[in-house]
């Protein structure tokens, strides 16, 4: 009998990795998600964008170029994918709005809007045109949301300040849990008069429990309310990332926080456990295939060097998008910019192409040919080839 | 020090326990990275807020670019300490092991003065916090046990700690018990505290006394042919991390190497299949309260896949709250007030639960979550005992 012996090992906590985990973990195996620290899923506004080529995402992915991973994921697993996201997350109690077929808008704090597919119900009631008019609370000495930013871009907008007595994202987010707090909040917010369509707020209503934060400010003060993500930290990121690990434990998987992997032990075609760093000496944790869900640059999963990019666990072979000068455009803000395309390549069933492992399964991220900013379609290709790769994973193992 | 790898993604932020409830601390990232950079030799540390650290790491282990913001702030805290005269209750605590030893020898009186309202109303002067009771010396202190020894091919020597030693030498008993039956010898080693007490309350140097001799002790059992045990978790983190860290003990790498959990040090010998334990029925539902020093320790949660291991038992793993102690942190007056909210926080997920009992490694946690929530608290130690049907009147009558 071991006890460190898993069916599957994920590297990597973010959304693909915990996605994958927990369709796994859900259907009877023994999964185990390693990671060295806190993916950039916490960073994101908590949207799932899947394609923001077209109005419709499911369109929108017939139009991307040949070699985009989203093209391995049938229509179905697309569909699959995100109902279980949704049915989790409403299980989690964060619940999230929104259909396949239709993409929506959210309005950032720079005042532009911000193209999604599903977002959090905190979001729901975001303005999806110009008309409604939008009253803006923002809190004393929040760093980093300004309301004339957005005023200065929309009509029949205007502001007002609440002091939290803290002024940092944590502190106030922290304090909305409180019930007197969010009492006499709402008595000020109340004694306000707003006459606008919508009241609108930086994305710092609570932590565990915003969205009934939010409804009950909506339906004390009578008018639809929507949070406005802001930059991190951001509450709705952080919000997804522990739905999605409570979720993934829920579902019978355990987790190894702060375990970077430093090497693997190998046998013919096949890896046999990955070793990771803890204090004093290695540790191996033996598994039957591995799901390998790092990300990207940021994540940690690609690493890019002068001339080279490298994936440092497996040391598979990456994609990469020509010369260093092809990298990057030179305009800073441009969705050109090659190095968008580095990645794992991989066949249908999300093996890394040209390489001899049977029992390793890329997802998420560190695909090649993703060119999330220019898609819009981070969180929805993580999920999606999350479970192709689980899949794939179950079909090896049986 | 690593602090320039900060991309200042905030996530460190995200975790911090003392940034959600006391806003006079900046958080790690500022506490961390960012002031260092303004950090001089040249110049005294004003930096008095670096001492509301409460040093569990979290941000360490969430970081996802390698830095540590907590040794950061520890390193901060030492310079502060040496060059600005800090409270009675600083100095006490850092000498908690003298303290002890007077207290345990002295044992009824003692525990008798720390009950009453006049005793209440010294420690509150020294500026100790009294919202839970201090902990209850014990006269008969583990280190008097008797020694055995018998030819096994696996010894341990159990460094024990000051909680198990002063106030719970029972747990540190039945530890004895669960390793004989295991066919494991086990001694008692000449030990002193291991310095974290007095790392945490700014007095480098004694720690470093501390360290020095255990590290003496311990080392001549390893070339004996021991492994070195504990079951303290913030006792493990501080031999394992902190020896070879920051208090940069020249053999410490040797006392890394050889030293386990408890709790994984009996997994290897299921794995090896040198044992197979038959655990009896334990029909209860427990709350597993993840010491944050577990974490940090980065060898997962042995003890929670041994329980997993007992059937009937049902233990829910909790490790997004810490406890708010922190060892002698929360006993500071000066902390009080933030001890208690992170404190509530933890006990209010653990409630939700629904669970009887509590489970944590470490006794300060114990202590506060017990304190707060008037649960009982168990160390998987006794659980594990109690599924193997060993209990110490048992021994008494053998």
């Amino acid at each position: 009998m071991s006890v460190t012996e898993y069916d599957v090992i994920i590297i990597g906590a973010g959304v693909a990795g915990l996605t994958a985990g927990a369709f796994l973990a859900g259907r009877g195996f023994k999964v185990a998600l390693v990671t060295s620290g806190e993916p950039t899923a916490c960073l994101s506004t908590g949207c799932i964008d899947v394609c923001s080529r077209d109005h419709n995402p499911l369109l929108g992915i017939k139009e991307l170029p040949p070699a985009h991973p989203f093209h391995l994921v049938p229509e179905q697993t697309i569909r699959e994918s995100l109902n279980n996201f949704q049915a989790a997350m409403m299980d989690m109690g964060i619940p999230y709005a929104g259909a396949l077929t239709e993409n929506r808008f959210v309005l950032s704090a720079l005042g532009t809007f911000k193209t999604s597919c599903l977002v959090p119900s905190t979001m729901k009631a975001a303005p999806q045109d110009t008309k409604d008019s939008i009253h803006i609370i923002s809190f004393r000495g929040l760093k980093d949301f300004y309301p004339s930013y957005i005023i200065s871009r929309r009509k029949n907008t205007k502001f007002s300040v609440y002091d939290a007595g803290v002024s940092s994202t944590m502190g106030i987010a922290s304090h909305f849990e409180e019930k007197e707090f969010l009492e006499s909040f709402i008595v000020w917010l109340k004694g306000q008069n707003i006459d606008e369509d919508k009241i609108a707020f930086p994305a710092v209503l609570g932590l565990e429990s915003a969205a009934e934060i939010v409804k009950t400010i909506a339906t004390r003060v009578g008018k639809p309310v929507f949070e406005i993500p802001t930059i991190p930290p951001s509450m709705p990121g952080r919000r997804l990332f522990n739905a999605l690990k409570d979720y993934f434990r829920k579902k019978g998987g355990t987790i190894y926080w702060a375990w970077p992997v430093v090497g693997i032990e190998k046998a013919g075609r096949l890896i046999e456990a990955v070793v990771t760093q803890s204090e004093g000496r290695p540790n191996s944790l033996n598994a039957r295939a591995f799901i390998l869900a790092t990300g990207s640059f940021v994540g940690g999963g690609l690493v890019a060097g002068r001339e080279t990019i490298t994936e440092n666990i497996f040391n598979l072979p990456v994609h990469v998008p020509g010369p260093r000068e092809t990298w990057f455009d030179n305009d800073y803000f441009s969705f050109n910019h090659g190095i968008g395309k580095a990645g794992i390549m991989v066949d249908s069933s999300l093996r890394p192409a040209g390489t001899p492992w049977e029992n390793i399964f890329v997802c998420g991220g560190i695909l090649a040919d993703t060119e999330i900013l220019k898609n819009g379609c981070g969180h929805g290709l993580a999920m999606a080839t999350a479970h192709v790769a689980a899949k794939s994973c179950m079909e090896y193992i049986r | 020090m690593n602090f320039e790898h900060c991309i200042r993604c905030t996530i460190c932020v995200e975790n911090c326990p003392v940034l959600r409830v006391n806003p006079d601390f900046p958080g790690p990232k500022q506490a961390g990275p960012d002031a260092q950079r303004f950090r001089s030799d040249r110049e005294k540390a004003e930096d008095k807020w670096v001492l509301l650290c409460s040093q569990c790491k979290r941000c360490e282990m969430a970081c996802p670019c390698g830095v540590e913001p907590a040794q950061i702030i520890l390193r901060a805290q030492q310079r502060y300490g040496l060059e600005h005269p800090l409270s009675p209750a600083h100095l006490l605590f850092a000498n908690n092991y003298y303290l002890s030893t007077l207290g345990s020898l002295t044992a009824p009186l003692a525990n008798r003065i720390a009950a009453t309202k006049v005793g209440k109303k010294i420690f509150s002067a020294m500026g100790i916090a009294t919202y839970i009771p201090f902990p209850k010396f014990r006269f008969r202190t583990l280190r008097q046990e008797k020694k055995t020894r018998s030819r096994r091919s696996r010894k341990v020597a159990f460094f024990y700690g000051c909680f198990i030693n002063f106030y719970r030498p029972d747990i540190g008993r039945k530890i004895i018990q669960l390793l004989k039956s295991f066919k494991v010898d086990v001694v008692l080693p000449p030990q002193w505290c291991c310095g974290l007490p007095a790392l945490g309350n700014g007095n480098l140097a004694l720690a470093r006394s501390f360290a020095l001799k255990n590290t003496a002790s311990l080392s001549n059992y390893i070339d004996a042919g021991y492994d070195i045990l504990y079951s303290c978790t913030s006792c493990g983190l501080c031999l394992l991390h902190d020896y070879q860290g920051i208090l940069e003990i020249p053999q410490a790498k040797k006392i890394t190497e050889n030293t386990y959990d408890l709790h994984e040090y009996i997994l290897r010998l299921v794995d090896d299949n040198y044992i197979k334990p038959q655990f009896q029925e334990v029909p209860r539902k427990l709350a597993y309260h993840i010491p944050c020093h577990l974490r940090a320790l980065g060898i997962g949660y042995p003890a929670a896949k041994l329980m997993s291991l007992i059937p009937g038992l049902t233990c829910e793993i909790l490790d997004d709250t810490c406890c708010g102690l922190s060892g002698s942190y929360g006993f500071k007056k000066s902390n009080e007030s933030t001890a208690i909210q992170i404190g509530n926080r933890a006990v209010a997920v653990i409630k939700k639960t629904g669970a009887g009992a509590i489970v944590a490694d470490c006794g300060s946690c114990r202590m506060q979550l017990g304190g707060l929530s008037g649960l009982a608290t168990l160390d998987p130690a006794e659980v594990i005992s109690e599924a193997l049907g060993i209990t110490l009147e048992k021994k008494r009558k053998s």
